[in-house]
């Protein structure tokens, strides 16, 4: 029987970690860094370092764990309650910082989770958005600058490293029972603003088919970039009604002025997210299917669904199916 | 939401309901196909538009059998202004055609920042013209409508009216990429019903439209003036022509392709006015 493997997971405080762990414990040995020490209560199944990834020290991470995949799923998403400098430095330095170590210490496979904001909600993007399409969400928001920055960099590391595999997960929103990020928590209040005259396409992925999406990366030994979606596409409208919210138009001046506002005091819902509520970007994740037999399990209504209940709904299957 | 569902029992009947559903589209567990088609919109947008097909415009659709199964391009002549050509042709496939079609129009570029219209018609299933998203609609074994014409149709006056403007051959090579056969299709009626003398283009660059057109009633009585004649409208389908040979060959040899789509066209519509004669306004009601 081979050795296990190692992984190195990065951003395991978080909830997206969580969710991807609860696959992989099973399989491989953890190893956790997060520049935020755990929450109370929460438990990593393996071992935790709290650690900035552009320090010196997350090398000594490398050093003492033989580390055989490096998951980067820490990205700090625009809107964290955090200055903006330092969010960039996390992001690029940081990502920087990681996989040059992975390259030094023998890494075989690298998985990075990105985002499909980086396309940015765009009036003239195509019906559907497929890898190689520019990514032009900081044309309109310049805060997303770090985001993209940090995609670039890992599909450079990727050209240059034909060695390693390396692959970019671009998700659409991410929702799910126990997943907090902005969308999720929109979705679970009782009334959910909509812009009156636009009821664009969205795309969600349930957290648990986002977990196996990450399982088969990890597993596969392929380099590329991906787009990563859920079943299919739901117009706004009808996704506020699925997750059990009742929807309340609003003037869009009125919404992006007050936005604007409380963005100054760091405050309130991010500008680039409200675009999605505006224009349709919809992606492709047609080759991520194919390369990597993926397939969700949970419907979009289902995934919706789940936002409102306790625990996860779904329990994701081990293999791929 | 209860409202669609009763415009639709109001407008449609039984066996028009049963055909759209019936209609070859891949729906999701939500209710959309993958590029936004909503088909309960499609068919509450049919039940009130409904009598603009029959009774307004008494239209005359001819030829629909000879459309094939599977991908196919409809290559139509453009005039009047609006799309109301575009409008009626989507509406005969879905109401005369056995089975039902979606028509895919492929839309203007500016037409997704609009508010209300542009949710709108991506619910009924109308898409923006890029050459992309066409490939890809063919590729899925969807019915494309395109006006190679484009604005050079759409806007012209009166005094050219079923003189059919310079083709463009984008259509041309996505066909022979994809092996989908062009059907040739002859509108009449539609440059009577919004009989334009000229252009203020000047304004219309104001506001970033192509052209603004003048009819005799628009824009002097207002908004009233800016409602189409009801003129009869005919639509005649062609038969298929497949191209062969290599997309990317140079422009003459593709240009000389596309015309031969435009004179099919044209003997279609010289064919049609000829047997309408002085009868604009003819044709009883359906």
């Amino acid at each position: 029987m081979p050795a296990r493997e190692t992984v190195l997971i990065t951003g395991a405080a978080g909830g997206l970690a969580g969710i991807a762990v609860s696959n992989l414990a099973e399989s491989y040995d953890l190893v956790g860094v997060d520049p935020r020490p755990l929450p109370k209560g929460k438990d990593f199944p393996g071992e935790f370092h709290v650690v900035d990834y552009q320090h010196r020290r997350m090398g000594e991470v490398f050093r003492s764990h033989k580390v055989d995949v490096l998951l980067h799923v820490g990205r700090i998403p625009v809107g964290a309650r955090l200055r903006s400098s330092d969010r960039y430095n996390t992001n690029v330095l940081g990502t920087r910082n990681l996989l040059q170590l992975a390259r030094r210490h023998g890494v075989s496979r690298i998985v990075v989770l990105s985002t499909f904001h980086v396309y940015g909600a765009h009036p003239h993007n195509p019906g559907h958005l497929l890898e190689d399409d520019p990514l032009r969400a900081s044309q309109t928001f310049p805060e997303l600058r770090d985001s993209i920055e940090m995609d670039n960099l890992v599909r450079m590391f990727l050209l240059q490293n034909p060695s390693i595999h390396v692959q970019v997960l671009r998700p659409v929103h991410v929702i799910g029972a126990t997943i907090q990020n902005y969308i999720s928590q929109l979705l679970r209040n009782e009334f959910c603003p909509v812009l009156a005259g636009y009821d664009p396409l969205l795309q969600f992925i349930h957290e648990s088919d986002l977990a196996r999406a990450i399982r088969l990366s990890i597993e596969s030994r392929k380099s590329g970039v991906y787009n990563v979606a859920g079943e299919g596409v739901i117009s706004y409208k009808k996704a506020v009604e699925a997750s059990g919210a009742r929807a309340v138009p609003l003037p869009s001046l009125l919404v992006y002025g007050a936005l604007g506002t409380l963005s100054r005091f760091r405050l309130g819902f991010p500008k680039h997210l409200v675009d999605f509520f505006r224009y349709s970007a919809v992606v492709s994740d047609e080759a991520f299917r194919r390369e990597h037999g993926y397939q969700p399990a949970v419907s979009t209504i289902e995934a919706l669904r789940s936002l409102r209940s306790l625990r996860a709904v779904v329990e994701p299957p081990h293999t791929a199916t | 939401m209860g409202w669609k569902k009763l415009l639709i029992e109001l407008g449609l009947t039984d066996a028009e309901r049963r055909r759209i559903d019936d209609a070859q589209l891949d729906i999701n567990s939500a209710g959309f196909d993958d590029w936004g088609l909503d088909p309960e919109t499609l068919k509450a947008a049919l039940a009130v538009t409904r009598w603009i097909y029959t009774d307004y415009f008494r239209v005359r659709a001819s030829g629909l059998s000879g459309i094939p199964e599977g991908r196919v391009l409809l290559i139509a002549n453009h005039g009047g202004q609006i799309p109301l050509d575009g409008m009626l042709i989507g509406m005969s496939l879905l109401l005369e055609a056995r089975p039902a079609r979606v028509v895919r129009g492929m839309i203007e570029r500016w037409v997704p920042g609009l508010p209300f219209v542009s949710s709108l018609f991506s619910k009924m299933g109308q898409i923006v013209g890029d050459v992309r998203n066409c490939r890809e609609l063919l590729e899925k074994e969807q019915c494309v409508l395109v006006f190679p014409e484009g604005v050079r149709g759409s806007g012209k006056t009166i005094f050219q009216r079923y003189q059919l403007q310079r083709f463009g051959t984008g259509f041309i090579r996505l066909a022979m990429e994809t092996g989908t056969p062009i059907i040739p299709v002859a509108v009449v009626g539609c440059e009577e019903a919004y009989p334009s003398v000229t252009s203020l283009k000047p304004i219309a660059k104001l506001f970033g439209a192509p052209y603004l057109p003048v009819t005799p009633f628009f824009p002097f009585l207002g908004p009233v003036g800016a409602l189409p004649l009801p003129t009869q409208v005919t639509i005649d389908f062609g038969a298929p022509i497949t191209f062969q040979g290599d997309p990317d060959a140079p422009e003459s040899e593709i240009e000389e392709k596309a015309s031969r789509v435009r004179d099919a066209i044209q003997a279609m519509i010289d064919e049609s006015v000829k047997r309408r004669g002085g009868r604009l306004f003819g044709g009883g009601s359906r």
